[in-house]
């Protein structure tokens, strides 16, 4: 058999079931984002409207620019902050020393855990009258007693996002840790051989050779951040008021709680734009120095 | 941590000082970095087994307990034996995630080990055009792909289907399956490959008999991670199952009830969904980092 056609025989099962399952879905998003598709008019999708429920998002409907300043705070903490955790865990894991194999162990625990589950855990944990969460802040900063987490919009956004940065810390931790442990120990040596000091070592010496792996992970980390649902419906529902109503949480409640597909669509296609200009850079940068 | 104290001796900011004065504050300075990397790493143990250690008193807590701040209590089963009583009968949707998961699994992995195959050994056109159009479809929001199938599955009455729930799970993980077992394929010697090949061995023989067994931890890794995703998976299950398929992280939602969630049945389930993972992400926590960053970065 040729190579060209044991390639084909190879890959035509997983590349149709791939094409059926995430490009054709696709396009008849596309398709409907260009319809008016109201579920509780019709079940049928209604005329071609054009770019209108494009329109009626970046020019009419007031909550949609609410939403995208939501997910760009979101993505924004929550990308942060799990990389500033994920690094500070990856050094402390490299270090020689006791207990370490047993952290590095009971690190997976967190990422092994359902979001869906992690977020109803949240929301019992910051329950202020028996949460584990409120009632030790509580004890540790009296004026945080009684507070309810999920009616301040700062509040429900830190919970969320700490949530999200405990779930994925471990695994962006393990990545680092592989980009770290792959950088020669020669140049960090030869550094703090003149004289620097072990931040200058990391800063100026170990940060630029971590640069690859460290972009990769932050354009990772944004797509997952975007991606962001379970945690949303089981711990603050997009509240208070719209405050952590990400774009794609928002997408989902004009679909399946208004029934208005076609704007849905609309809005779910702006949320694809966006995760697509991040992959392609996220492409660029992983396959730059590839076969 | 071995170094004793060492009276006397005073802290000197002034280039003046010794050899031996420079050691000492070299090693005063090395205990004061132990002792806060302990205090570090004893902060990081607290908050990583906190919220799962809540989680497990709470399953074993009486409704009365629950409502209190403690960790003293007598434990009771009585949660597990009421999340498995017929009105929220939990031994539904842990059969329903079961048999989803194990189909994805089951159809994934020989799929993305023979797509692995050939990105990693074969030369045809457009390979690296259609390898990283495989990478980009992680990226596409579930939101914009569970409309349609929404849309599809009423029409065709397959809505609250294991089908279903199938199809739409293996378009996550069936992409990163082909990723992680790429990296592993790749780095096998095909030196090996080659020998059998010589000795007359067909392209299906290779892969059985030296692929396989060669690529396995990788394909273990990779069949586990599906299982976790989909055994995890919210989404498509909370929009596309009603009453007959609904998988267990769905099956959370019903105890959020009008007049309050019952937190102890929450956390019973959730030990119910989180133990058999934690079992599976220990066996492949050797590969955990492996397994990521072969695909992701080269």
């Amino acid at each position: 058999m040729s190579q060209r056609r044991l390639a084909f025989f190879l890959l035509a099962p997983a590349l149709l079931l791939v094409a059926f399952t995430t490009i054709y879905p696709l396009i008849v998003s596309l398709w409907t984002s260009f319809h008016d598709y109201n579920l509780t008019r019709s079940l049928n999708m209604g005329p071609w409207i054009g770019v209108e429920n494009y329109t009626e998002a970046f020019k009419y409907d007031p909550d949609f620019w609410k939403v995208m300043l939501v997910t760009a705070t979101f993505v924004i903490l929550d990308v942060g902050l799990t990389m500033l955790v994920a690094l500070g865990l990856a050094v402390l894991l490299l270090r020689q020393g006791f207990g370490k194999t047993f952290l590095r162990t009971i690190l997976i625990l967190p990422f092994a855990m359902s979001p869906a589950l992690i977020g109803i855990s949240w929301r019992f944990m910051l329950n202020p009258d028996f949460g584990g969460f409120a009632r030790t802040i509580g004890a540790i900063l009296p004026f945080m007693r009684d507070v309810d987490y999920f009616a301040n919009p700062y509040l429900a956004m830190g919970a969320l996002v700490s949530s999200d940065v405990w779930h994925w810390s471990p695994y962006f931790c393990f990545m680092l840790m592989g980009g770290l442990a792959s950088i020669p120990p020669e140049t960090q040596e030869a550094a703090r051989i003149d004289g620097a000091s072990a931040w200058r070592v990391f800063r100026d010496v170990t940060l630029p050779q971590l640069k690859p792996v460290l972009v990769v992970a932050i354009i990772l980390k944004s797509v997952f951040a975007l991606k962001v649902f379970d945690a949303i419906v089981t711990m603050t529902s997009g509240g208070p008021g719209r405050e952590t109503t990400t774009l794609g949480y928002f997408a989902y409640q004009i679909g399946f709680r208004d029934y208005q597909f076609g704007y849905a669509a609309a809005l779910a296609y702006i949320l694809t734009a966006i995760m697509f200009v991040l992959s392609l850079s996220y492409m660029r940068v992983a396959f730059r120095n590839a076969p | 941590m071995t170094d004793t104290p060492l009276p006397g001796t005073r802290p000197n900011t002034q280039d003046s000082s010794t050899p031996e004065q420079r050691r000492i504050r070299r090693l005063r300075r090395q205990r004061a970095m132990n002792t806060f990397e302990a205090a570090v790493m004893i902060v990081i143990i607290v908050l990583v087994l906190f919220p799962i250690g809540w989680m497990v008193a709470t399953a074993f807590k009486s409704p009365a307990v629950v409502y209190q701040y403690t960790m003293w209590f007598e434990p009771t089963l009585e949660n597990f034996r009421n999340i498995f009583s017929e009105r929220w009968n939990i031994g539904k949707n842990i059969l329903n995630s079961s048999i989803v998961a194990i189909s994805v699994v089951i159809i994934a992995t020989p799929l993305a080990v023979g797509a692995a195959y050939a990105f990693s050994r074969l030369m045809f056109p457009l390979k690296r055009t259609m390898f990283q159009w495989i990478l980009l479809t992680q990226f596409i929001p579930a939101v914009a792909i569970v409309l349609p199938f929404y849309v599809m599955f009423r029409t065709l009455n397959l809505l609250d289907t294991y089908f279903a729930l199938i199809i739409v799970n293996l378009s996550g993980v069936l992409p990163y399956a082909i990723w992680t077992i790429k990296g592993f394929i790749d780095a096998i010697p095909i030196e090996a490959e080659e020998a059998a090949r010589i000795d007359g061995a067909g392209r299906f023989r290779v892969i059985w008999d030296i692929v396989v067994p060669m690529a396995w931890p990788g394909i273990m890794t990779a069949a586990i991670f599906c299982l976790i995703l989909t055994w995890n998976e919210f989404l498509f299950g909370y929009l596309l199952t009603r009453q007959h398929a609904v998988p267990l992280p769905v099956g959370l939602i019903s105890f959020v009830l009008e007049r309050g969630t019952v937190w102890e049945l929450v956390a019973a389930t959730g030990i119910i969904i989180t133990i058999p993972m934690f079992f599976f992400a220990m066996i492949i926590q050797r590969h955990f980092t492996k397994g990521m960053n072969l695909g992701a970065v080269r």
